[in-house]
Formats: structure tokens, sequence, C-alpha cells
């Protein structure tokens, strides 16, 4: 096999006031023609700077220390900037991570996919036109004449996706460099379009660069592994043996890292005395309010429905976790049970009936609280860490025999932080540390019921462990239910009691996870979900 | 703070503002002290001197010297534009920031008020206001405020409606916090640079504002040497002394551009995207 994308010991730095600071360091890769090869690393390990290496299009900061990239022989990094425009989006091509983001929303997807066309294949418009419309039936999009005039906002996340993956393969690239291509995407469309993608790469012998997060993923559509940690490339492996014998220290910690849902991590398989802690009946959330205009001529539009006629227990010291893909409904869930938006049906806490936001007093909200996906905006920036922490201590009151300053510490050890972070903002902080105060400022009020929305999502694989094993931790000690939301079926398997799989709003299966494991999923759609997760490359072949 | 003062004196607008706003600023403290002259000594002597060597800005139709009546005069120009505009500013950031969080029926209340004071020329509005409640410098700082408030309801709203969406908002609606303190304390603060930005270039509204109105006789009255007031009194004697009017409008100007200059390298300065 000839070698296609040839990187030899390139290294780059990035300018900061401090001085250089090197993001790549000796990297050397090569991918050969038809063969795809994963590239792994959590953030900030350089993934996404090498791609806009090759790409070259790199951060006014960067300077290139040594090394060079090839493509086909051509050497990129002394290539005139004129001839490597040519070549991005022709025979070198990159497919993102957010769809959305990487269409423009003012054109259509046809007039998108013949721009391409037309300057890298030389074709007229009316030539582009036909052949757009072959490309987008091609990746199995159903009426492409159709979808060619509908602009982004149009169609799914998914289909998106396949109009770019249709475009870049339109050109007959050499080299495609797959950027976290179905991060953005829910699990059942983004096995969809990896689906896709081993077709095409058949049928096209392209070469690929996989970048991706995800060790489970990459080892089953890449031939090749590369684990690259803070700029280095610290293995290098065929897919099927990475995971079963990971040789550097770094991808053995990967390898752990990621969520096996045969390993439980709960002690006890049930509760042995399940005391009844929350009931929720018929709960409705509904989105949108009619028009001044409908209102006027009386017409009543349906609302639209973000959640339908919820029925959910909870016990005491129980772990429920609630799965489901984005706009299933999971997180209109969540902000309900805290009053953050309107909803109908009941809440029964504890005895306490609750039908509106208005009647959540002080004590629910105490016993009842949440933690946000993303640290970063829930976190108030302009706060320090203390004043963070001291507000619920405030509201609710301080644990006896303990000064606010003691609970502070005493808070962030418990989520095991230094008691200094009190005097620091968080952008000083990094993404784990900042959820780990999240979590902090949700224990200080002495909760009965922890509503997780989402909050390993943002964080990487390692961090997320070490996240999942400090929650479990503070459930052993204060026996803390917890209501956990994701759409990782696998973390959830491993540490929740009960499931409930929600789809577009529905609540389609309640089940033990024990049950699940040992009889299967009961409804289709629970079945489809557990199939579209990745699994690691030893267990398929 | 002491980065983005560094980035504020890196880039040339901010540089120059500060710089011209120093000079202000030493004019509002120890002006008088400096002054060569009292600003009230009349002298039949030396009316109409043009600049020199004994008067540097020249005397006026009694005598009194220009540069001097500019050096105590700035003190009430400036604070009292200031003044006017840090009203405004806290009142219109308070009132916008609450309309983003309390939204609906009384958010589309707050701002449809907001438009109609709006839609009321600035100036106009505040001639209303001074011929209303009587001439003086309070009053007319009153009316600037006033007439300044709905441009910064408006902008804190459309800052504040961002802020809002963040997930701190909603962590301390679930905690049960007060209104108060969710505006005061959980969004206000994320939302003052691009306020003062915006407040800093209002200055310079405001000093011309302020002149305007003293020009017209509604803000200071004689013998303040207010600057707006100095070039009102000096229209009558325009070709005979020109400069009588030229130097405090030169002053005027000079004031505006650096508020305006600073606004400006503020507006960079603050911009996390810029660095």
């Amino acid at each position: 096999m000839s070698t296609v994308l040839d990187i030899r010991d390139y290294s780059l730095d990035y300018l900061v006031p401090q001085g250089a600071h090197r993001v790549l360091d000796a990297i050397s890769l090569s991918v050969s023609k038809g063969e795809v090869v994963g590239l792994v690393g959590e953030s900030g390990s350089g993934k996404t700077t090498l791609s806009w290496s090759i790409m070259r299009y790199l951060a006014s900061n960067a300077r290139e220390v040594s090394g060079s990239i090839s493509l086909n022989g051509d050497n990129l990094l002394t290539m005139p900037q004129r001839q490597v425009e040519a070549l991005r989006g022709g025979r070198l091509g990159m497919i993102f991570q957010d769809p959305s983001a990487s269409l423009n929303p003012t054109l259509t997807l046809g007039e998108q996919v013949i721009e391409v066309l037309t300057r890298h294949r030389g074709l007229s418009s009316k030539e582009a036109w036909q052949l757009g419309t072959d490309l987008l039936s091609d990746v199995d999009l159903k009426d492409p004449a159709a979808m060619m005039k509908r602009y982004p906002h149009e169609v799914s996340g998914g289909e998106k996706q396949r109009v770019l993956i249709a475009t870049a393969f339109a050109c007959r690239p050499d080299c495609l460099i797959f950027d976290e291509p179905t991060t953005a995407l829910d699990v059942i469309s983004s096995a969809q379009i990896l689906g896709l993608f081993e077709r095409l790469r058949a049928e096209t012998g392209v070469a690929s660069l996989y970048i991706s997060h995800d060790l489970a993923l990459v080892s089953q559509v890449a031939d090749r592994v590369c684990v690259l940690n803070q700029g280095k490339l610290v293995e290098e492996a065929p897919a099927r043996t990475i995971f079963a014998a990971p040789t550097d220290e770094y991808t053995r910690k990967l390898v752990a890292a990621v969520p096996d849902p045969t390993r439980r991590l709960l002690a006890e398989e049930t509760l042995s005395h399940p005391q009844p802690l929350l009931q929720i009946n018929d709960l409705s959330v509904y989105y949108g309010r009619p028009g001044f205009l409908q209102l006027l001529r009386g017409n009543k539009t349906p609302k639209t429905v973000a959640a339908r006629d919820l029925q959910l227990s909870v016990a005491a010291g129980e772990i429920v976790g609630v799965v489901g893909e984005s706009g299933s409904g999971k997180s209109s869930l969540a902000k309900a049970l805290t009053g953050l938006i309107p909803f109908s049906g009941e809440i029964d806490y504890c005895g306490q009936r609750i039908t509106s936001a208005n009647q959540m007093d002080k004590d629910y909200r105490r016993r009842v609280q949440i933690i946000f996906q993303h640290p970063d905006a829930s976190l108030n920036p302009r706060q320090r860490i203390g004043e963070i922490l001291a507000r619920p201590l405030r509201l609710y009151g301080l644990p006896k025999g303990e000064s606010e300053a003691q609970a502070i510490a005493r808070l962030l050890e418990d989520v095991r932080l230094p008691a200094e972070f009190a005097k620091r903002y968080p952008h000083e902080l990094s993404g784990g540390q900042k959820q780990r105060v999240a979590i902090a400022r949700a224990f200080a009020a002495r909760p009965e019921l922890v509503i997780c929305d989402e909050i390993t999502a943002a964080l990487d694989v390692s961090v997320q462990a070490t996240v999942i094993e400090l929650l479990l931790e503070l459930r052993r000690r204060h026996g803390t239910a917890y209501l956990f939301i994701t759409h990782d079926l696998n973390l959830v398997r491993q540490i929740a009691h009960r499931l409930i799989v929600m789809y577009r709003g529905d609540l389609v299966e309640t089940t033990d996870v024990a049950t699940l494991a040992n009889q299967g999923a009961q409804h289709a759609y629970t079945h489809a979900l557990i199939d579209a997760v990745p699994k690691p490359a030893q267990a398929a072949g | 703070m002491g980065a983005m003062f560094k980035r504020l004196l890196t880039t040339p607008q901010g540089a120059i503002g500060t710089f011209i706003l120093l000079l202000a600023a030493l004019l509002v403290c120890v002006g008088p002290m400096l002054a060569p002259y009292d600003h009230e000594a009349l002298s039949i002597l030396s009316r109409y001197k043009p600049p020199g060597a004994e008067h540097w800005f020249g005397t006026d139709q009694m005598g009194r010297d220009i540069l001097s009546r500019v050096m105590v005069g700035a003190r009430s120009t400036i604070l009292l534009s200031l003044l006017a505009t840090g009203l405004a500013m806290v009142i219109g950031s308070v009132i916008g920031t609450a309309s983003a969080y309390l939204g609906g029926r009384t958010d589309e209340a707050i701002m449809r008020t907001m438009d109609a004071l709006m839609s009321i020329p600035s100036l106009l509005f505040a001639l209303l206001i001074v011929s209303t409640l009587g001439k003086s410098g309070i009053n007319a700082v009153l009316a600037i405020t006033i007439a300044f408030i709905p441009s910064m309801v408006r902008i804190a709203r459309s800052v504040a409606l961002a802020a809002r969406r963040q997930d701190y908002v909603n962590a301390a609606i679930a905690r049960g916090e007060s209104t108060l303190y969710i505006i005061l304390r959980e969004m206000l603060p994320n939302i003052v640079s691009p306020i003062i930005v915006e407040a800093t270039i209002r200055v310079a509204f405001a000093i011309m504002l302020f002149a305007t109105l003293s020009f017209l006789g509604l803000g200071a009255q004689p013998p303040d040497p207010e600057w707006g007031l100095m070039v009102a009194e000096a229209r009558r004697y325009f070709f005979q002394a020109p400069w009588m009017m030229l130097i405090p409008g030169l002053a005027i100007a000079a004031v505006a551009i650096g508020f305006n200059l600073l606004g400006d390298g503020l507006r960079d300065a603050l911009n996390p995207r810029s660095h």
C-alpha cells in the first residue's frame, strides 16, 4: 500500500506571553491508501491542532519547529498558499464535529454542495446540481432532489453530516480528516453515520485520519490507533490489540476509564428496604405559547411537547438513570423537578404534593439539588469558589458546630479539592475541578435527591471516571439518591439501580439494570440504543 | 485589572484617551490652584486681549483671563457630566437587568416605556425637564440622567438576556434565591463591561448636552465659568474676539474626544475575544 499522508517528526509551538508552549512534539504518523488511522486523545492533547496543521490553517501564534507533512510526496509545509487553497476541500478534505456550524445557514444545501463541485471538479452548475442530487441519494438521504432545496435548519443533524460527507467524498479526495464527526450527534444517528463512512471508504479507498476522544469508537472504525497525550504520540497499535493489550501507561489509564456496562460500580445490586422519596404522576412539560394573532382568532395550536405524562418514582438512596437522545425530554424533566420551567401534573415529595413551581418551598429546594452539564456556565465567573459555596450555606443554614469557613473547607475536602481553592475564581480551575465545585455546592445543602443533568458529558473520559467515583463515594456517606440523566448508556448501566428510557417526550421503558443485563430490553427503541453504542474492538473481532 | 490597563495602554486610542483624561482629571482636582489669575477678577484695561505672553488664551469682554476660567470651569463641566452619566448607568443597568430577568409582560411594559422615552430627542427632553423644574446645574444633571436612561436600559437588557440563559442563573433559581439577589449579585457583575464601555462614550455626549443646555441658558448660570456658558456669552463678540468662543469650545471637544477614545480602547481591552 502506498503512503498518502506522511507526517515526520513534526513539532509545533504556540507562542504565549510566558514563552513558547510545545503543543505537538515530534509527531510521526502515516496513513496509507484505503487505511483508517484513529487518533485518540483527551482535550488539550493537540489532536485538533494536528488536523489544522495538515490543513495548513494555523493560529497566528503558532510556530512550526521541525518536521514535515507531505501528501502523496508533496511537502505541504513549503507549498505556496495558492496551491494549498486548491488542495483544501478537494484532494484534502475535512469533516467537522458540529455539522450545524460548518454549513452556512443562509444558503440551501444544494448551493453549498455545488459550490464545492464547481470549484474542485470544474463542472458547470447544471451538471453539478445533477451530480449533487446523485451524491445525496448515494449517502442514503431520502428524496435528494427536495433535500437540495432545503436550508440547513430544515434538516436534522445526522442529515447535515451526511450532506457534508457526500460533498467531501465527491471531490475524490486522497485524504480525509474526520474531527469528531459524530460527537454532536445522538447515538443512533452516529451509528448510521459510521456505517455510511465504512461503506464509502470501502468504495473509494480514501486514506482517513479519524480523530476522536472516544477510544471504543475509534477502535471500531480504525485499522490502527494512535494515542496522543499532551502533544506526544505515546502509543501506536492495531485497533484490535489496543484494548486487549495496551502497552503504554497512559493508554492503560484511558482504557480502564472507558465505561464497561458489565463492570458494576455499585456495591449492592438492589436496595434492601426502599423508602419512597419522590413520586411523579402524569408530569408533562410544554413549550411555546400561542401567538397574539392566534389568541385573537381563538384557535388553539398544539403546543410543542417536551415531556408527556411521565410516571416515575425514586426511593431514598436509589440511583435512577434517565437515558435518551437529545430532544427526548430528559432535561425538561430535570428542569421541571427544580421549578425552572412550568409543568403540569403532580410531584409527590415525601407526602408533600406539588403541582406548580410556586409551591416549591425552601425545604423542597434544599432537599432536591441539581448539577448542570457545563460547569463553566453553572458557576458564576465573577464569584470566588468560596462565595459560590457559601450561598447554599447562608440560604439553608450552617451545619451545627461549624463556622462558614470551616464548612467551605470541609465541602472542598469532601470533593477532594484543596481548601485554598476557596480564594480562586472558576476560570482558574480545570473542567473536572469546576464540576467538583458544582457537586460540592449541591452537597452543601445536605440534599436527599441530586439531579445530575449530563454532568460528565463535557468531561474527558478519565476525568469522568473520577467524578463518578466521587459521586458514589458521597452517596455511600450521605445516602443521597440520584436522578442521573445521561446519553451514555454504558456509564449509566455501571452505576444505576433502575433505568428509564425516554424517546421524544415519552417514557418508553422502565427497567432494573440487573433485569436488563439478564433478559435484555423490552422496547424496540431501547434495543436500538443498546445496539448503537460502539463496543471496543476486541469484542467485535 | 492590571492586565486590562496594560492592554488599554497598548492600543493608540486607549493611550491617547487616557492621556487626555489624565490632564482633565488634573484640572478637575487642582485647576483652581494652578490658575494664573483669579477667574472672576475684572479688568477694564485688559479687555479683548488676544492670546499672548501675559494672557495665554486671551481675555474676555470684562477682562477676565480665559485660561483661568477654563481651568476653574473644568470642575463643574466634567464632574456634572460624569455624575449624570453615572446615575444613568446605575439606574439603567438595574432596570435593564431586572427587565431581562423578569421577562414576559413586565419586560414588555418596561421596554415599551423606554421606547416611548427614547422617541423624544434627548435635547428636547432635557429642555422640557429643565424648564419644568427650573434653571440650575443640578436640574440639568437630572435632565441628562433621565434622557440617558432608556439607552442604558436597552444595552443592559440585551447583554443580560444572554446572561439570563446561563446555568448559574438557573442554579440560583433552583436554590430559591431572591429576585433581588439574582439581579444584583448573579447577573449584574457579569454584564458590567459592555455597560462601562457605553457609559464612557456617553460621558462625551453628556458633556456636549450639558454645554448645550448652558449655552441655551438652562444649565449653569453666569458668572459661573462653565464651558458651555462661556461659549454662549462669547457669541456676541465672535468677530471682535474669536478666541473667547474657540478656547472653551476646544476644551469641550478635547474632553469629549478623550472620553470617546477611552471608550473605544476599553471596548477592545474588555473584549475577551480580542486577546
